[in-house]
């Protein structure tokens, strides 16, 4: 007979219910759901692409560039990505609205084409430096400093270091 | 008189899919998630009217969990055949929709819609409840056009 | 109107047939609404098993290969076909007294048995080793809460007929003729026992938690229904909510019938129903797991038996 008080409890309280699929959910705003990729953050070193345990993340080559693939149908929101990412360009957000029909299957994909840049120094092809990565190589480098060493490719750089231009 | 009372009876049908689970060799993370739909008051999913039954041949709409083994695979699509029509069949998690981590094992048979008819996916690992909810609408909306 | 049809509506119309159905159908929605109010959840909506009968009847029937295609078949209806006439021997106090061409107690008694026994034909035609199973231990259910609530019965006939200088009157109209005269038995102290034992054999019967061990959904996949689609499976829905009106009818015949005459008195009945079926269903179907069957065959030998042998024994010494 304990159980009475506890039903008669559960009575009174009402339903704990979401109303979800006829209103809105609450979803914490930290919630590690879909990855979202910013291009503008990521300098190309493709260490997600190796690190993903799922292979859900692919890079293949454009013309100009290479283009990011995030298939959400293989993300296992591991989150491995976001934390080997160095230059910041990859973030779980909190969305879970991934639910589609078969036909949608193949368009559930974060895509983008990550374009390659010219050295201002030598002029040769050079991957894109971002600057959340760039800070952390460079700290305590003011902005107009920041935006010349972003345009040069590492081994103009180097060179650079070597002659005492770069602190 | 039939005319009008057809579509009444399809759309009052329409509020009763039943849910069957069918696990394909998952690591029990969606039937999980999938249990936690019906059993935590937060999710409820017999509000939508659905129910969870324990044998193929009441089901309406069924879920299916897990990457389709190669053991697994001759005795789901045994199970896929004995659930009557009109059928609705949702792919929850990521293991069905494309293998997940397990794609390239030799022990795989699938990503699932090569072997059976998929019309929903719910991508995951594990799909939230309120996720699974979701494509369990987006299947009921289907399942009303089939009847 | 001719002489022969009263009876004849009776089964077909009301009590039985339609309004058993509908009636059986609310009573099931009552039952889940609240059950998931229990639970602290919202629940489906209150004509939840009128939407299920209505799919079921629009789904595809298959028949299993290894499936005895007639009885598998004649079984639901069969039971539904029982349920229907006993619920046309139900009287509502004030409303509706069976024609005594339709049988007394005993009658309504063995018709009870018929759902039990359709559901081992079922199980046992359908060929599938799930059947079987829920086959022999609907048998070994049946086996074990038939004697104590004969007993109980006895119990009642014995009370309200011994007042009337008729002891052993087995006709149900007596008895509710009884209590509206002398109170309703379920005040009366020598008839707790009885009562008791009814209570235990309730949830048996209707074969919920936590004796629903027969039907397990989660062991035995549904044990004899497992084979079942559309139409059948719904035959057999039917059945279940035809056996529930029955059931609760037959409980609230037994101790507490009395009731105003005209709509009143049958709005009363519906709502006498729908208590019973919360405080003997909902409440212990939602606050138990199930019991294993050799848990239960004991259960059902033990407690509600002890009752119905001293429920007897009180009802013959006191008179």
């Amino acid at each position: 007979m304990w159980y009475l008080p506890v039903l008669i409890r559960n009575l009174l309280k009402g339903p704990a219910t979401e109303a979800f699929p006829f209103a809105e959910a609450w979803t914490p705003p930290r919630m590690r759901g879909r990855i979202a990729f910013d291009p503008g953050s990521c300098a190309l070193c493709r260490v997600c692409a190796r690190i993903c345990p799922a292979g859900a993340i692919q890079f293949e080559k454009r013309p100009d560039g290479l283009e990011f693939n995030l298939w959400h149908n293989s993300c296992v929101f591991c989150g491995l990505c976001t934390i080997y990412c160095e230059s910041e360009g990859l973030h779980a957000i909190p969305d879970w609205h991934l639910s589609h029909y078969q036909d949608e299957k193949f368009d559930l994909v974060e895509r983008a084409v990550v374009r390659f840049e010219k050295c201002s120094g030598c002029g040769k092809q050079k991957m894109p430096a971002p600057l959340p990565l760039m800070r952390k190589l460079y700290p305590g480098v003011d902005a107009k400093e920041m935006e010349r060493l972003r345009a040069l490719c590492p081994q103009c750089r180097k060179a650079g270091e070597q002659k005492g231009e770069t602190p | 008189m039939t005319l009008s009372l057809g579509p009444l009876l399809s759309r009052l049908s329409a509020r009763s899919p039943w849910l069957y689970r069918i696990n394909a060799g998952s690591c029990n993370g969606c039937d999980v998630e999938l249990a936690t739909t019906a059993i935590i008051p937060r999710y409820d999913v017999e509000r939508l009217g659905c129910q969870y039954c324990g044998s193929p041949k009441h089901a309406d709409i069924v879920l299916i969990t897990g990457p389709l083994t190669v053991r697994v695979k001759d005795k789901v699509l045994r199970l896929y055949e004995e659930i009557p029509d009109p059928k609705v069949t949702v792919a929850v998690g990521v293991c069905p929709i494309s293998g997940g981590i397990f794609r390239d094992s030799y022990a795989v048979a699938g990503p699932l819609d090569t072997v059976i008819p998929v019309d929903v996916n719910v991508p995951g690992c594990p799909p939230r409840p309120q996720a699974i909810i979701e494509g369990i609408a987006k299947a009921i909306a289907l399942w009303r056009s089939r009847l | 109107m001719p002489e022969f049809l009263s009876p004849v509506l009776a089964v077909a119309v009301f009590p039985g047939g339609l309004f058993a159905l509908a009636l059986g159908l609310l009573l099931k929605g009552i039952d889940r609404r609240v059950a998931a109010r229990l639970q602290r959840r919202v629940g489906p909506p209150l004509l939840q098993p009128l939407f299920d009968l209505i799919k079921l009847a629009r789904k595809e029937t298959l028949v299993p290969e290894t499936a005895v295609t007639p009885v598998f078949r004649g079984a639901p209806v069969a039971g539904l076909a029982a349920m229907v006439l006993a619920a046309a021997m139900i009287p509502i106090a004030g409303v509706y007294r069976p024609d005594p061409a339709l049988g007394d107690l005993l009658v309504l008694f063995y018709l009870l048995a018929v759902p039990a026994v359709a559901l081992m034909l079922a199980g046992s035609a359908s060929g599938s080793p799930f059947g079987a199973i829920g086959f022999s231990r609907e048998m070994v259910m049946m086996i074990a809460y038939e004697a104590p609530v004969l007993l109980a019965l006895l119990a009642v006939a014995v009370r309200g007929g011994a007042a009337e200088g008729r002891p052993g009157c087995l006709s149900l109209s007596a008895i509710v003729d009884y209590q509206m005269r002398n109170g309703p038995l379920l005040l009366d102290p020598v008839l707790w026992p009885a009562l008791a034992a009814f209570l235990c054999f309730l949830p048996a019967n209707l074969g919920v938690l936590p004796f629903d061990i027969p039907e397990a959904e989660t062991e035995i996949l549904e044990g004899p229904l497992l084979e079942y689609s559309g139409p059948g499976l719904g035959l057999f829905k039917m059945m279940a909510a035809v056996k529930a009106v029955v059931v609760l009818g037959l409980a609230i015949t037994l101790f507490l019938p009395n009731g105003p005459a005209g709509a009143a008195g049958l709005a009363l009945f519906i709502v006498k129903c729908a208590l019973f079926m919360i405080a003997g269903v909902t409440v212990t179907r939602t606050a138990m797991g199930r019991m294993r069957i050799d848990q239960a065959f004991r259960f059902l030998l033990r407690w509600p038996l002890a009752f119905g042998v001293i429920g007897f024994a009180a009802v013959l010494v006191r008179w």
